[in-house]
């Protein structure tokens, strides 16, 4: 049935490798598992969301290590400052001269663990980092590596103690998901496997650097529709419509949300979007791009039931000759 | 072996389809005045065996439209066939009749196109017949509408249906019997090499209906349980009393030909039928008729027609006693009548400019002219007509006495054997003393006026079975239109012995303009369908036939004087004065033309007619819509799977699966705007544990939203497709 090129068949088992590692490490988690390998195939960023003990680091701990990359960790704290993350010039008095010393961002795949209990400062280290692909250290600018892929967690901003990330820096992240508590039978399947060696232990790397942005090449060239790029632009304008919103989603989540459905289309193995793709991802890519109003959100809306409203709203196109 | 039992198979169904179809047309001839029904069922065979054959469109169509066009050819097209002119007949028939369903005017339509809408109904039936038992083979709809239909027709008609609903029944059965086997071998891929133990299967098949309908036909039945619904209906629909119309409708006014039953109520009809130019209102005159039968008026005497000469036209109503006037009428009928008569007023002597190529055939007695070309019936677009109008003198009609001639006597003194006595007793009662003839008839006329009598055109009843139709006015109604006041002095007139015959025509119109002709000023006036009228002739010894006017509302137009110096001789020669008008004659032109009542039943008798054609055709073609319309996706589906198969490109994948959509939510299964082709794939793959619609839409994905080199090619899942569609609509 499918018809893609040598490249991509090569790489999917691999794909296939990735995700089974998770499923080792991850039980009962294979949506936060799919969506991480989509922003990381579509060259974005994950924000995870919960709290604390359901296994947000362990996601992007499995995900690197399957990965023959990079990992570096960044703990936020309060008092972390910008250059504890970005790395900083040291005198060399051998030389005589100052040298880089890179700080953790410096890395493939970077966890910024609770990226809300750093100051506002701090944070803006590593959005611009992720936004620009290149970080400003003493005037000097150092491009980051390829691939770059930032996985965040935050604790419920309710929490206390939390620096809120701003709207806009929230927009810099393609994907923001949680994780949610496992059932009860999932957490006693962990419990069992836990008990003895941790199963991250056995993890093996299965793909390189080079073949992960080859990986990511391959998945921009994915062919998406008119007929899709159709349907994302009424979802996205249906944002901006909507009642109760306050704030909808920009044209970059647009964009965002193509590239994602780009990466789930390859990720399932077809070189072409449809419109299943873009609805499964809509709540994740777009729910964090809008604001409520305070009305709606005291009514018990969050931007989760809006999207989902919005998709129940929303007709999918079944013919290719769509008006413009 | 399996190839000629399968055809012999579908042989079997279609002839039972046909059969089926038969009954259809049996009960036409009864019901609805269709002459040459064996034509129309030639046709029919015609058609399904054309369609049997399953010849390319581009040979069937020609041959029945060939046939169609020698149908025509013969029936009712003078013309050579497929010359110029023939088309031009053809032609403007067809923009005639146009026009007329355009305006709604159906009873226009005429002979010709009516057939020819029930040919191609017939040819439209064979198509679809033949979709139904052959290759759908689902007949059963079609056998209980037959049923349906033979019952009502004999419920509600004249037709008998007591063998006809034995054979539908038979016939439906084993044709209901045969199919279900047929499909049952199809689901089951029975191959047809097992057909050889059809006899197994088909002979206790029959056997079974031949028992049950044997049995049910000679066990006893019960009566009706109900009382008949018809007289229910009419008395539903008409009213109480003996009222109520006649079928249980209305008939609308004007000019027909079956006088047979009088009665029932009309409705007011306006269209034009001919102009006419002449110096005064006229009373014209088509015809009389002289059988009275209690119900409605006869034609039993006169047969004898001759062959006259327009340019001198001998049948006269009146002696040359009569004071006349020379005068001149230019009659034009308007396009769309289909009158092949001629109107003409009182004391015509000659038409002028009549065509070389028409005939004029006039019946003697009656007055009835017709206008004849080529042996059939045609109609005269116009024409002009010299007469002398007569004008009657009093004195002579008082003293014509009483001295008929036997000839006169035998004719117009008919009476029933079954009219009630009361009647003679009310016209003894009703002329009383006077002396003379004149005043008698002036007796009778003018009762009318008074006694409580009303002019009206609805809730006229019609007789029952035992009531006479003068009797139940004249005691019971009261109420009616020209027939009724007509028709009734006519019999109170014989029972006196006085000889009086029953008329109809066209009263004088309404005038619409004046015209300049010869330094003569004359009137143009427009005579319409509710001009149709009856009035009353009376023989006077010497005179001839006078006309009177018993209808309340309308005036005499005949043309009485006195004779001033005769007044007291006995004189019947009168030097005419013609004092106040010389419109003589009879038109009893009265001015209300608005009111006239059509004569009759003969208005009734010919809608009549035309309203069994209009239903008949237009449940024909009610049924057929709902048919087409409940079985849409089954012969679009045979249509598109065909068509599909030929083409192979990206629209028609796309057509193709748009279509399976719709077919799926017709049975059933709805993709809600907002649910994505695979999941919906999904849904209805779980409900008939497969998943071919899965595979379909996967690939259909590809021609939406793949890109263009991966589209898939249609031809590759034509055959996926056609098996959904199957499978949904089986």
């Amino acid at each position: 049935m499918r018809q893609m090129t040598q490249q991509t068949f090569l790489y999917q088992p691999k794909i296939s490798e990735v995700l089974k590692n998770m499923r080792k490490v991850m039980i009962g988690k294979e949506e936060p598992a799919m969506l991480s390998l989509v922003a990381l195939l579509a060259k974005g960023h994950v924000l995870l969301e919960d709290v604390p003990g359901v296994g947000k680091t362990m996601l992007v701990k499995t995900l690197a290590r399957s990965l023959d990359c990079d990992f570096k960790r960044i703990q936020f704290t309060p008092d972390l400052l910008p250059s504890d993350v970005t790395g900083v010039s040291i005198y060399n008095p051998k030389n005589m001269e100052f040298e880089f010393r890179p700080g953790p961002i410096l890395g493939h795949i970077v966890l910024a663990d609770e990226i809300n209990r750093t100051s506002p400062k701090t944070q803006s280290a590593l959005l611009e980092g992720m936004e620009e692909a290149s970080i400003t250290v003493d005037g000097n600018t150092v491009p980051l590596p390829d691939p770059f892929f930032v996985m965040a967690t935050q604790n419920p901003i309710e929490y206390e103690g939390t620096y809120p990330l701003p709207e806009a820096q929230l927009d810099r992240f393609l994907i923001k998901m949680k994780m949610g508590y496992p059932t009860a039978k999932q957490e006693m399947e962990m419990l069992a496997r836990s008990s003895n060696r941790h199963p991250i232990e056995d993890i093996a790397a299965v793909l390189t650097r080079d073949d992960l942005v080859s990986l990511q090449s391959e998945v921009a060239d994915v062919y998406v529709d008119r007929t899709v790029h159709r349907y994302i632009i009424d979802l996205v304008t249906g944002t901006r419509e909507q009642g109760g919103v306050f704030l909808g989603v920009s044209p970059r989540g647009s964009i965002a949300l193509m590239k994602a459905a780009k990466a789930y289309a390859f990720i399932h193995d077809r070189d072409y979007v449809v419109p299943d793709d873009v609805q499964y991802l809509a709540p994740f890519v777009l729910a964090h791009r809008m604001i409520l109003t305070s009305e709606a959100r005291f009514e018990g809306e969050t931007a989760e039931s809006m999207i989902e409203h919005l998709l129940s709203a929303t007709s999918i196109p079944v013919k290719r000759n769509i008006s413009e | 072996m399996e190839e000629r039992q399968l055809f012999i198979y579908k042989l079997v169904l279609y002839v039972t389809g046909f059969l089926l179809f038969c009954e259809w047309l049996r009960p036409l001839e009864t019901i609805s005045h269709t002459e040459d029904v064996k034509i129309f069922f030639i046709y029919a065979v015609f058609c399904f065996f054309v369609s049997f054959l399953q010849v390319p469109w581009y040979v069937s169509i020609p041959l029945k439209g060939m046939a169609l066009a020698f149908i025509m050819d013969g029936l009712y097209i003078a013309e050579r066939i497929f010359s110029g002119a023939w088309f031009s007949v053809f032609y403007e028939q067809i923009i005639f009749n146009t026009q007329m369903i355009q305006f709604q005017e159906w009873w226009q339509m005429t002979p010709l196109f009516r057939s020819l809408l029930f040919l191609i109904l017939l040819w439209l039936m064979s198509y679809l017949l033949y979709y139904w038992f052959v290759i759908a083979r689902r007949m059963f709809f079609f056998v209980l509408l037959t049923l349906i239909y033979v019952t009502v027709v004999d419920t509600f008609t004249v037709f008998d249906g007591k063998w006809s609903i034995i054979r539908t029944f038979v016939i439906g059965m084993i044709a209901l019997g045969l199919s279900s086997f047929a499909r049952e071998m199809d689901k089951e891929s029975i191959p047809f090499k097992g057909l050889h133990k059809a006899r197994v299967w088909t002979i206790p098949l029959i056997a079974v209906i031949l028992l049950s309908s044997a049995a049910a036909y000679a066990s006893p039945k019960f009566d009706p349980q109900w009382p008949d619904p018809v007289p229910y209906l009419e008395s539903a629909a008409g009213g109480a009393g003996p009222g109520g119309s006649r079928n249980g409708t209305v008939q609308k006014v004007g000019y027909g030909e079956d006088d047979s039953r009088l009665g029932g109520s009309f409705i007011q009809d306006d269209t034009p039928v001919f102009e006419a130019v002449a110096d005064g209102e006229r009373y014209w005159r088509i015809e009389s008729k002289d059988t009275y039968t209690g119900k409605g008026w006869e034609d039993t005497l006169d047969e004898s027609v001759t062959n006259m000469d327009p340019e001198n036209i001998t049948f006269e109503t009146f002696s040359e006693e009569v004071e006349v006037e020379e005068q001149t009428a230019f009659i034009t009928m308007e396009r769309q009548a289909s009158f092949k008569k001629l109107v003409y007023p009182y004391g015509l002597s000659s038409l002028v400019r009549f065509p070389s190529d028409y005939e004029l055939l006039v019946h003697v007695h009656t007055g009835e002219m017709d206008t004849v070309k080529g042996g059939s019936p045609a109609k005269l677009g116009e024409f002009v007509a010299n007469y002398e109008f007569p004008s009657f003198e009093y004195n002579q009609l008082r003293e014509a006495g009483d001295d008929d001639p036997q000839e006169i006597r035998d004719r117009y003194l008919q009476l029933p054997e079954s009219l009630p006595n009361r009647v003679r007793n009310l016209a003894s009662q009703i002329v009383g003393e006077e002396d003379n003839r004149y005043d008698r008839v002036k007796a009778v006329e003018s009762y009318f006026s008074s006694n409580g009598f009303e002019y009206s055109t609805t809730d006229v009843p019609v007789p029952d079975e035992n009531d006479d139709y003068v009797d139940q006015f004249l005691f019971e109604s009261q109420l009616g239109y020209c027939d009724n006041f007509s028709t009734s002095m006519v019999i109170l007139l014989r029972s006196e012995g006085i000889p009086a015959r029953w008329v109809k025509g066209f009263t004088g119109g309404e005038r619409i303009d004046t015209r300049e002709f010869n330094d003569n000023v004359q009137n143009v006036y427009q005579v319409t369908s509710g001009n149709a009228h009856s009035w009353v002739e009376v023989y006077f010894p010497e005179v001839g036939w006078v006309p009177f006017e018993p209808t309340k509302g309308f005036t005499n137009t005949t043309d009485f004087y006195t004779d001033v110096d005769t007044q007291d001789s006995e004189d019947s020669a009168a030097t005419p004065e013609d004092g106040e008008i010389s419109e003589d004659n009879l038109g009893n032109p009265q001015q209300m033309d608005g009111e006239e009542q059509s004569s009759d039943q003969a208005g009734a008798g010919s809608s009549d007619q035309h309203n069994t054609w209009i239903v008949v055709l237009s449940v024909g073609f009610l049924i057929i819509a709902v048919i087409l319309f409940v079985t849409r996706y089954r012969w679009m589906s045979m249509f598109l799977i065909r068509k599909y198969r030929k083409n192979s490109d990206e629209q028609t994948y796309e057509k193709a699966y748009l279509y399976l959509l719709k077919v799926l939510d017709y049975k059933g299964f709805k993709r809600k705007p907002e649910q994505t082709l695979r999941d919906f794939a999904r849904t209805v793959d779980q409900h008939y544990q497969s998943n071919d619609m899965r595979r379909l839409t996967d690939d259909y994905e590809r021609v939406v939203y793949g890109n263009e080199s991966q589209r898939t090619q249609w031809p590759k899942v034509t055959e996926l497709w056609e098996d959904l569609i199957k499978k949904t609509l089986s």
